[in-house]
């Protein structure tokens, strides 16, 4: 076994193991997101930079995922409780002293930059936790009340984001961290249990939890007919979009509901509506199995791991990058409220890729590093 | 088993001691039924209902807009245009196609001025009208206004600038009681269009809605009045349908061609009226009040149908304000009045050519049998006056007719009885209504005993047998009947020609003959009696008889038509002159006549309402008009005879 700590640290070796047939399919959908943005803002003036912007932007995270993907795992592993606490600080620091957009506190201004920390905290929760249960998992099956301090590590951000407010993110950090406990080997019986009261908890959320219009997103979802005009107008238009592409879609660039603008926010959120109708079932089920071979890619490297924080941070990773996805298209085709989700790679917009992007290149780090234990010793 | 695992702690292979693999395989189960349930979902909707969505994403595509035809055109005589289309430029909407209706008037309001009251009024009529129904914001744009609404045109999504085909009467006022005009049609018409189409059966509904956004369509114009309304059918063309793409803004992306649906132009109609001489008419009245006929005596063709005042028909077209309609209403000269086609008037002294055409007919007397005037009629115990209060002394037919002597008549009618002279002036077109393919059209009234009982539910008296020789008492004509009386007067073959105002067009009811006219030789001591009027020492209007063209004479016949009654004691203390009387009490002047003497080629009737001089003013109109006639018509062949037929090409 201690030839598998023998990996060559030099450097052009290290970007041969890097793995390439899902950096071949993340870039493809770069390409490929790049294609259906232009057919999706041709047609209106005011957006005719957009592809272009997004170009440069898909360039800039593709050099953010090369040289963080070529950190070493036991960098993430020392900078993650750091990230973790400055994430949380910045998290409070909106609920003061945040800028707000769309009804929401979401931002922070640090002198010129804007931050939105919620997002950036979705990578660090990821680390923290990682590190947090590698430590556990090294000593031992981790205890109930490491589970519990795990629990409060992720509660803590999402009740923050929560009261932003912004339900999707405040979900999907929960989801990856209830994800990563579970990884970390939460016993199945307490799963069922957590299910089981996340399944009778909701009625209650959903009445005094959810504030009135955060309740109409989740009755339009169900039944988009009731507010043809207002919410339900974008989900009819988008089902619309999606069904009249049939097997093969409309064509590129010649889908109607597209092109004549029918789909608002059909260039960020909605862009699945595109694709679904200019290339049909076939090209919606072609983007869906590329996202899937990823996150297969993905568990793979998470599998062969030597190391729990590799493990944990790259199944985290995936289930971080699933959530976008499927909560996208889910939320596109009706099935879910429209909470505002992007689609990673494809949808307008540098946040989410660069998280998203953030999340592959820890994959990555991952399968370069799969081979090294990492040292336990320290807090930080 | 997992307690043993706690236990061990196996620092080389820690990743062993979870089942991690188990749990990846877990997560990615997971994975693949939500991936399922996706694929599931996009089945669903891509290949099992692909069809119902890309029917939806078709109709929110393509939107139907009312295609409004084209009008057809009105010609005078000789191609002038009386009906016409000038272009126009309109702002209008639908409800459903604005984003936001306060935005929209907001936007409009800040470059062009738009009152609060209009504002209101607007937001009222898009409140009540159905959503598909495109409602007028603007009509007829200055060039000013239609720049700045244009510069605004991008942020005016869902609003249609558009320039429509507007009509237009470049003849205005000679020819507003004739042709008419159109207008936006009003609830009554629509509802009649709409009759007999059952809103809940669904294609008869879709069928009503068309019709319904067509109507109210802004541009849309229905013939309200004359021609316009008569032969509307003819005219107005069949709606269709522009086929557009539309974006979710409204905004128009494509017009697709659908010949299908493309609307059907009108046709064009040609009259036999000429504008000049319609003109020349209204000029020749001046201040007068009436209206003047000229006839073709070969064809019927009329040449001239004026009624004095008129109004001016394009003030109709967008919508009249109720005040200005009320200054024409009020009018006592009653310029909204078609005076030659639906007015009616006693015709007086103009009567006598059929009294003496039945006497004559009948053998009642014969053209040398000579009657003493003696200045008055006694009756049973009433006395009739001739308007020669010393009388005429003894005089015929033709002397009768020059001189225009009451009592010579009054005995004829005697002679006749009230069914006899009736079913010679029928015979003559009197109280007869003629279809000439516009609205309107008064049929007068030829008396006799049945039609009074039926009016009063009283029996004829033999003293009103009397003044109907002179074309008194209930005896009411139209102009145009005395035009036609004329014109067979002047004919003089026994034909009952018949008026015709539609040189090509569609084709106009028959106008069917009555009873039978007498033979040649009682027409030719008629029109001889006519010349005498005007051409013979003591006639009654010898400045009629020279029209100034080519040495011709018209003859013709004067008539004075009575307002009012003259009572005894006025006759006592002397009849007040007709200057001195109010207009209204005043008489009518008539003239009835033909020319040239020899071989008639026009007729013409002309009364002058509530005249100051009686039929002295009524005659130098016609020798005028007639001298016009002569000038601009006769020689020229109307311009629908030249061209093969009405041609569309010619529309503008």
């Amino acid at each position: 076994m201690s030839n598998y700590s023998q990996t060559s640290d030099d450097p052009l070796s290290r970007i041969a193991r890097l793995p390439w047939l899902m950096l071949l399919i993340i870039l493809g959908l770069a390409v490929f997101g790049i294609a259906v943005l232009y057919s999706a803002t041709i047609t209106n003036p005011t957006e005719a930079s957009l592809p272009a912007v997004h170009a440069v932007r898909v360039g800039i995270a593709f050099a953010f995922l090369f040289m963080l993907a070529m950190t070493p795992l036991s960098v993430w592993s020392a900078i993650s409780y750091g990230a973790y606490l400055g994430a949380l600080l910045m998290l409070v620091g909106v609920e003061f002293f945040g800028a707000t957009g769309g009804g929401a506190q979401r931002w922070l201004d640090i002198g010129p930059i804007r931050v939105q920390p919620s997002e950036f905290m979705k990578l660090a929760l990821l680390l923290a936790l990682a590190r947090f249960y590698h430590q556990q998992l090294t000593n031992g099956r981790p205890r109930f009340y490491h589970h519990l301090i795990a629990a409060i590590m992720i509660g803590a951000p999402v009740l923050l984001v929560f009261r932003q407010p912004d339900l999707g993110t405040a979900l999907m950090l929960g989801a990856t961290g209830a994800a990563v406990m579970f990884f970390a080997g939460l016993r199945y019986w307490v799963i069922i249990v957590g299910l089981i009261a996340v399944v009778f908890s909701a009625p209650l959320a959903y009445f005094y939890v959810l504030k009135d219009y955060q309740r109409e997103r989740v009755l339009t979802a169900i039944d988009p007919s009731r507010d043809p005009l207002g919410a339900g107008y974008q989900i009819q238009q988008a089902e619309i979009a999606i069904g009249s592409g049939g097997t093969d879609g409309r064509g590129y660039m010649n889908g109607t509901q597209s092109q004549l603008d029918y789909i608002p926010e059909q260039h960020t959120d909605f862009i699945f509506t595109v694709i679904a109708e200019e290339f049909g079932f076939v090209g919606s089920v072609s983007l869906l199995l590329a996202w899937a071979v990823v996150m297969g890619l993905g568990f793979m490297i998470a599998g062969r791991s030597r190391s729990h924080f590799g493990y944990l941070v790259s199944s985290g990773a995936v289930v971080t990058i699933a959530f976008y996805v499927f909560v996208n298209i889910g939320m596109v085709c009706g099935l879910l409220p429209v909470v505002g989700v992007p689609l990673p790679l494809i949808s307008y917009g540098g946040t989410a890729m660069l998280t998203v992007m953030a999340a592959l290149a820890v994959i990555c780090a991952t399968n370069l590093d799969r081979d090294r234990h990492l040292s336990i010793s320290g807090l930080f | 088993m997992k307690k043993m695992k706690n236990v061990r702690k196996r620092q080389s292979a820690p990743v062993r001691e979870l089942d991690t693999t188990r749990r990846l395989l877990i997560a990615g189960g997971a994975g693949g039924l939500v991936f399922g349930g996706l694929v599931g979902r996009l089945v669903n909707l891509q290949l099992f209902n692909q069809e119902k969505f890309e029917q939806m994403a078709e109709d929110n595509r393509i939107s139907l807009m009312p295609a409004i035809p084209q009008r057809g055109l009105i010609y005078d005589r000789f191609g002038e245009p009386l009906a016409t289309h000038r272009t126009s430029w309109n702002v209008y909407a639908a409800r459903e196609d604005l984003p936001n209706l306060e935005d929209t008037l907001d936007r409009i309001a800040d470059v062009v001025e738009l009152s609060e009251e209009r504002r209101e009024r607007l937001m009222r009529m898009f409140r009540q009208e159905q959503r598909f129904i495109p409602v007028s914001i603007l009509t007829d744009l200055t060039y000013e206004q239609f720049t700045r609404l244009s510069v605004l045109r991008t942020q005016l999504p869902g609003v249609t600038i558009e320039s429509s085909q507007a009509r237009s009467y470049p003849r205005g006022r000679d020819f507003a009681h004739i042709v008419g005009y159109v207008a936006r049609a009003n609830q009554r018409e629509i509802d009649s269009a709409l009759d007999g189409l059952d809103p809940k059966v669904p294609a008869q509904k879709e069928q009503r809605d068309r019709l319904t956004s067509v109507l109210k369509h802004p541009n849309m114009r229905v013939g309200r009045l004359g021609i316009e309304k008569e032969l509307d059918d003819w005219l107005a063309g069949a709606p269709g349908y522009h086929k557009f793409i539309r974006n979710a803004q409204g905004r128009i992306k494509e017009r697709l061609n659908d010949d299908e649906h493309a609307p059907k132009s009108g046709k064009d109609i040609h009259l036999t009226l000429d504008a000049g001489l319609q003109r020349e008419a209204i000029r020749l009245f001046g201040e007068e009040t009436g209206a003047a006929v000229v006839m073709d005596v070969a064809s019927g063709d009329l040449l001239t149908l004026a009624s004095v005042p008129t109004y001016d028909p394009n003030d109709f077209v967008n919508g009249i304000s109720t005040a200005d309609y009320n200054v024409l209403r009020e009018d006592e000269r009653s310029p909204l009045y078609h005076k030659a086609y639906d007015g009616t008037y006693p015709p007086g002294s103009t009567f006598k050519m059929v009294v003496g055409s039945a006497a004559l007919r009948e053998g009642v007397t014969n053209p040398a049998e000579t009657v003493f005037c003696g200045g008055h009629y006694s009756f049973g115990n009433r006395r009739f006056h001739c308007w020669q209060r010393r009388g005429h002394g003894r005089l015929n037919m033709h002397e009768a007719i020059k001189h225009s002597c009451d009592v010579y008549f009054f005995e004829m009618a005697r002679r006749l009885g009230p069914e006899r002279i009736a079913q010679e002036a029928k015979a003559f077109g009197l109280g007869h209504s003629f279809e000439l393919g516009m609205t309107g059209g008064a049929t007068g009234v030829v008396p006799n005993d049945a039609w009074k009982r039926g009016r009063f539910n009283e029996p004829w008296y033999d003293g009103e047998t009397i003044n109907y020789g002179i074309g008194q008492g209930y005896l009411n004509v139209s102009p145009l009947q005395l035009a036609v009386m004329a014109a067979r007067l002047a004919a003089g073959d026994g034909r009952q020609l018949m008026p015709k105002m539609i040189g090509s067009g569609p084709d106009i009811p028959d106008n069917q003959p009555y009873g039978d006219l007498p033979p040649l030789e009682i027409f030719q001591r008629l029109q001889a009696a006519m010349y005498g009027v005007t051409s013979e020492p003591g006639g009654t209007a010898r400045a009629a008889g020279d029209i100034n063209f080519q040495g011709y004479r018209m003859a013709g016949k004067t008539g004075t038509a009575q307002v009012r009654n003259i009572s005894a004691a006025e006759r006592a203390t002397g009849v007040i002159s007709n200057e001195d009387l109010p207009r209204r009490l005043r008489d009518h002047g008539l003239w009835v006549g033909f020319a040239p003497y020899e071989n008639p080629k026009y007729a013409v009737a002309v009364v002058v309402e509530h005249s100051t001089r009686g039929s002295g003013k009524a005659y130098p109109i016609a020798r005028d008009l007639m001298h016009a006639a002569f000038v601009m018509d006769s020689g020229r062949t109307p311009e629908y005879k030249i061209a093969s037929g009405p041609s569309d090409s010619e529309a503008i």
